[in-house]
């Protein structure tokens, strides 16, 4: 049996105790998922920044230790895929490990780009452990600059 | 610290790492993406091994359409006993991961004793 002192607030305000259970049920329906957790990624996924430019759009990718040649890039359409392996240190024999804050083992990131991209105009480099991606948009896309000749 | 200083000091993150002994080694493997050799500052400073990286790599200007990774710059200190040789300390920068490799004093390593007789 539990000796809690009884709160008689309730009492006075007995709406109260609806609006709470009210704003409970409505926070049930606001929570969702993080949005970049898609079907293949999982919490491990590489961190990703995309920004766009004027007549790009640039994404950069963090992986650290990652070859390039354990790296697979595809684009169909605007929708690119970043595939591929992060392998760890061999474990030697006699090894011990004290602390473990990174993780190894294979990885993919899904991202839909803008409808303005051209697939056939992609650039990749990586550097220092941060792979870059230029997409080149559409020339129909790209802001003109056109000149009048005012007489 | 003056409130100059303060506003010159830049957003430090920790990075992440992997201390494990090997072959009578530490070896430290430090996750730093976007830092290369030269924006690297390794000091060792009576028992503290200290890290400190710049990101050198630009922000590019427009709008992100997505934000995930940290522009931060990288801080990290170890703290070393002193069974570690501080003169020997070797540190290797690939692909933005640092590998430091601590050597333990000759004095802690293990002996083999020959073993005289007939």
């Amino acid at each position: 049996m539990e000796l809690a002192k009884w709160r008689n607030n309730t009492l006075q305000e007995p709406m109260d105790e609806f609006d709470r259970l009210q704003d409970e049920i409505n926070k049930l329906f606001d929570w969702t998922y993080p949005s970049n957790r898609g079907l293949f990624d999982r919490s491990l996924s590489p961190a990703v920044d995309v920004v766009e430019t004027s007549d790009e759009i640039v994404l950069t990718c963090d992986l650290p230790g990652v070859k390039k040649e354990d790296l697979d890039l595809s684009i169909s359409r605007n929708v690119i895929t970043i595939k591929g392996e992060k392998k760890g240190e061999q474990k030697k024999e006699g090894s011990r490990i004290f602390r473990k804050e990174t993780w190894s083992g294979s990885f993919q990131r899904t991202l839909s780009l803008p409808e303005t991209v051209d697939p056939d105009k992609v650039e990749a480099s990586m550097k220092d452990g941060v792979l870059t991606v230029k997409i080149a948009k559409r020339e129909e896309v790209k802001p003109r600059q056109i000149s009048v000749n005012v007489k | 610290m003056s409130a100059q200083e303060m506003t010159k000091r830049r957003r430090c993150i920790q990075p992440l790492s992997e201390i494990r002994e090997e072959d009578h080694k530490v070896v430290i493997r430090i996750e730093m993406p976007g830092v290369s050799k030269k924006d690297l500052d390794i000091q060792v400073e009576n028992d503290r091994l200290k890290i400190n990286a710049s990101r050198s790599g630009k922000q590019p200007e427009g709008t992100y359409l997505v934000r995930e990774r940290s522009c931060a710059d990288y801080e990290k200190v170890f703290t070393i006993d002193e069974t570690i040789d501080r003169d020997s300390i070797e540190a290797v920068m690939n692909n933005g991961v640092l590998e430091l490799r601590l050597q333990f004093k000759k004095e802690v390593q293990p002996r083999r004793i020959e073993i005289k007789g007939s």
